[in-house]
């Protein structure tokens, strides 16, 4: 890259309030490294209490269900690659999050995000209390690596509906899509 | 019944499971790679301790700061066991330690104490970012 193309790629990132953006390998270690840098960065910007912890716990729910759900990417060896951003916007922090995922869960994904788009918090905190208490979770979903928390997890820490979006990824359409994922705290 | 014993590391709980001494400490955070995985021993353990003794008084530590989504079920798995005991043949009392300022930890709690009454819940109002 060009030095004068890097300055405009990092001054973009400025002027949309970007703290921090990571673009490549995911794995548990990365991700804990990651973690502890935005805790740091919110430290030195004095962002504590509920809301940096909000947004911590929703960056970890983000990361992880990309390192757990995405496909290996192509032409690779068991790599699980993704993209994720953390900025803040006038009060409010956002994260976004782009990973592959298959072509075969989109609807799933769109199902499960979809009528949490709708709930008011009150809503939103019944149904976790429900899936908390759900017996029968790793019957009903089978795709399921965890307990079925972690979109209402993000539900619940965000302060604005989560936003989505699933795209066929070009040359690859039957079997794979490009997921992002939009939480706002 | 051996006590069980695990240190801190950045994405998972110092695990403090005296069972000789009948008192529990979870500290830090949980958020491993494989929450299963992670807690699944622990789980076993504990329901061989809670077996094997009677008319305890077992004391449970939760101090926890943070824990994702698929640490909270293992967690609630956890806290069921010892309802389970509390309601036929020991005492258990559970110390929630909680920041003041952090709502989600301390609703959690709240609905740990409705799901299963049996524990003797005592929410305790700490600084934890000082710990």
């Amino acid at each position: 890259m060009q030095l004068d193309l890097f300055s405009v790629f990092r001054n973009t990132a400025d002027f949309n309030g970007v703290l921090f953006y990571y673009n490549g390998s995911l794995s548990q270690n990365v991700i804990a490294t990651m973690g502890d840098a935005l805790k740091q960065r919110l430290d030195s910007q004095d962002t504590a209490g509920p809301k940096a912890r909000r947004l911590f716990s929703s960056f970890i729910e983000m990361v992880q269900n990309a390192l757990h759900y995405s496909p290996d990417a192509p032409d690779s060896t068991g790599e699980k690659v993704g993209a994720v951003a953390v900025g803040k916007r006038d009060d409010k922090y956002y994260i976004v999050c782009g990973n592959l995922v298959e072509q075969q869960h989109v609807e799933r994904i769109r199902q499960k995000i979809e009528p949490l788009r709708n709930m008011t918090m009150d809503e939103i905190k019944k149904a976790y209390r429900e899936q908390l208490r759900n017996e029968h979770h790793s019957d009903q979903d089978s795709v399921s690596k965890g307990a079925g928390l972690g979109f209402l997890t993000l539900a619940r820490d965000a302060s604005e509906p989560i936003e989505y979006s699933l795209t066929p990824v070009d040359g690859h359409e039957s079997e794979l899509a490009y997921f992002y994922l939009k939480a706002t705290v | 019944m051996n006590d069980i014993y695990l240190a801190r590391t950045t994405h998972s709980p110092e695990v403090d499971f005296r069972f000789s001494e009948n008192t529990l400490t979870l500290t830090g955070e949980a958020y491993p790679e494989n929450a299963n995985e992670f807690f699944h021993p622990l789980l076993i353990a504990l329901e061989s301790y809670l077996k094997f003794v009677d008319s305890r008084d077992i004391e449970f530590n939760f101090r926890l700061t943070y824990f994702n989504s698929a640490a909270t079920k293992m967690i609630y798995s956890m806290f069921e066991l010892l309802n389970e005991s509390a309601c036929t043949s020991n005492r258990v009392i559970l110390n929630w330690y909680f920041d003041e300022e952090d709502d989600t930890i301390l609703e959690f709690g709240d609905g740990i104490h409705d799901d299963f009454t049996a524990l003797d819940y005592r929410p305790v109002a700490v600084d934890l970012a000082m710990v």
